[in-house]
């Protein structure tokens, strides 16, 4: 006989609301609903309300982790439509940024999974280290969570001394090569508890459009940062890590070694970073009316906005985003079917989801 | 990497894609949208997402639909004058859940699908978050800060 057992609207592993409905078979998943929207926010429709300042500080909000993929996705966007661009420090800054961010989400993932595998010790060598990186997110932009760094034409805060932030990052590649790094992907508990769980199949993955280290461990090879380069990345040298297996092992692999690609390109941004100024346009901006797109690497993956404007407007006539926890949380239900009931909370957080966005 | 220029051939259509602020558009014309994502995936492109804009009075909707294709950003705008659009959530399962959030944004139905109960507002109707009514009174101005009533 089977029977439906409820998981959520608050997740057992990541206390966020969503609501996955599974019909189980024993102790096997057969199948799995998706509910969302419990803190449905209507961001896209306040962002029609708002100027093109406040619209950045707007959109900041629409995610806690990857604030600064947001602003910097919506500033991208409108520098189209006003017709400039960021000069090349502000890139270059933008990229220390960003890769910053994808450094401080993929290692509180790692933490949230060490919990959910019932490791301890591990969640907190994982947020130790993360306090590390949001040091130094602190010490680029005066905040840890939301940097107020983007505006359009550039950004709001130079690096005075990008070598000055080198000890930093060697310090943090050290510990994640002693301990992170070693630990995921050659402890028993790790291997025994993602290993063949959760598969998502490379033909599952296509069709479901997933993107990010998801898409990246179902063997999909691609990466926004090398396909389609935005702020200064078109300078990076890197490589994209691609994995096969499409199971929880894989998800983690993919990040690990993408945390090891992230300290690789910031070291380049850092050091290569060219003096100049790091805005352009002043304060005062004219949209010409149209469209535009942007698409930015998000942690979790690709994010993509567009943005519609009416000349003389201060106010965006439309604002609309498609976030990676969107694409990627419906391949959820295929991951989970043929589960253990037990592995589910693991399969759900692999995802890395984000409700904040998906709720946006 | 697949030459986009045979994805015009391919749908029979004359026009050619027209680069505008990194994205390659190219108008439909008289094809629908599903002989469009049937093209899409005979070439492998990645479905992203649709972008439905509210036209102005009472002209409908603009839906753009957007495919990656090798890092490339495609995109396929359509006009409907009504409230429906055919649905391609049987060719592309990705699109299900933007279907179902513009269903409930813009109370568009597509059609040749089913819809589960409402994505984001749960019990709510649909069309009330991003949908205008084009004959509706402009709202009076808002009162100075200080002058509103309170509430009791």
């Amino acid at each position: 006989m089977s029977y439906k057992i409820p998981m959520g609207p608050y997740h057992p592993g990541l206390e966020e609301p969503y609501k996955l409905d599974m019909i189980c078979e024993g102790e096997t998943v057969q199948d799995a609903e998706l509910n969302i929207g419990f803190n449905f926010r209507g961001i896209e429709h306040l962002a029609e309300t708002r100027n093109y300042f406040q619209v950045i500080a707007l959109m900041e909000r629409v995610c806690g982790i990857c604030s600064f993929i947001h602003t910097l996705t919506l500033c991208q966007a409108m520098e189209k439509l006003a017709g400039f661009e960021a000069p090349p420090r502000a890139k270059y800054i933008r990229v220390v940024m960003a890769e910053l961010e994808r450094l401080h989400s993929h290692v509180l993932w790692a933490g949230i999974a060490a919990k959910l595998m019932g490791f301890k010790t591990m969640f907190m060598t994982c947020f130790a280290l993360r306090e590390k990186v949001m040091d130094v997110l602190q010490a680029i932009s005066g905040n840890r969570v939301n940097y107020s760094m983007n505006r359009v034409g550039g950004v709001n805060r130079d690096v005075e001394d990008p070598l000055a932030l080198i000890p930093l990052l060697d310090d943090l590649e050290r510990e994640m090569m002693r301990t992170v790094i070693p630990i995921f992907t050659t402890s028993s508990t790790a291997r025994s508890r993602c290993a063949g769980i959760g598969v998502l199949t490379n033909e599952k993955a296509i069709s479901c459009a997933v993107v990010g280290p998801t898409a990246r461990a179902s063997g999909i090879n691609q990466d926004l940062r090398r396909d389609a380069p935005y702020a200064a990345y078109a300078e990076m040298k890197f490589e994209v890590p691609v994995e096969q297996a499409g199971d929880v092992r894989a998800r983690l692999f993919v990040r690990a070694l993408e945390i090891m690609e992230s300290c690789r390109i910031l070291r380049q941004a850092l050091t290569d970073m060219p003096p100049g100024e790091i805005a352009v346009g002043g304060d005062k901006f004219a949209f010409v009316t149209g469209t535009a797109t942007s698409r930015v690497e998000a942690p979790r993956g690709e994010v993509m906005y567009s943005v519609s404007w009416k000349e003389g407007s201060r106010n965006p006539a439309r604002v609309h985003v498609r976030t990676p926890t969107y694409a990627n949380m419906p391949a959820v239900r295929w991951m989970v079917r043929g589960a253990r009931l037990a592995d589910t909370p693991l399969i759900q957080a692999s995802i890395d989801p984000c409700y904040s966005c998906t709720d946006r | 990497m697949i030459a986009l220029e045979t994805i015009p051939e391919k749908l029979g259509v004359a026009e050619q894609w027209t680069e505008s602020r990194g994205t390659h558009w190219l108008n439909p014309g008289s094809l629908n949208v599903r002989q469009v994502a049937t093209v899409m995936n005979e070439v492998h492109a990645r479905f992203i997402t649709i972008t439905a804009y509210q036209l102005p009075g009472t002209e409908g909707f603009r839906l753009e639909y957007h495919w990656d294709l090798d890092g490339r950003l495609l995109g396929m705008p359509f006009v409907i004058a009504g409230n429906s659009m055919e649905s391609i959530f049987d060719l592309c399962e990705a699109a299900d859940w933007i279907e179902r959030e513009i269903h409930e944004e813009y109370s568009i139905d597509f059609t040749g699908r089913e819809y589960e109960p409402l994505l984001l507002r749960q019990g709510d109707k649909t069309g009330v978050n991003l949908r205008e009514d084009p004959n509706a009174q402009p709202k009076p101005a808002a009162a100075a800060p200080g002058q509103e009533e309170v509430a009791k």
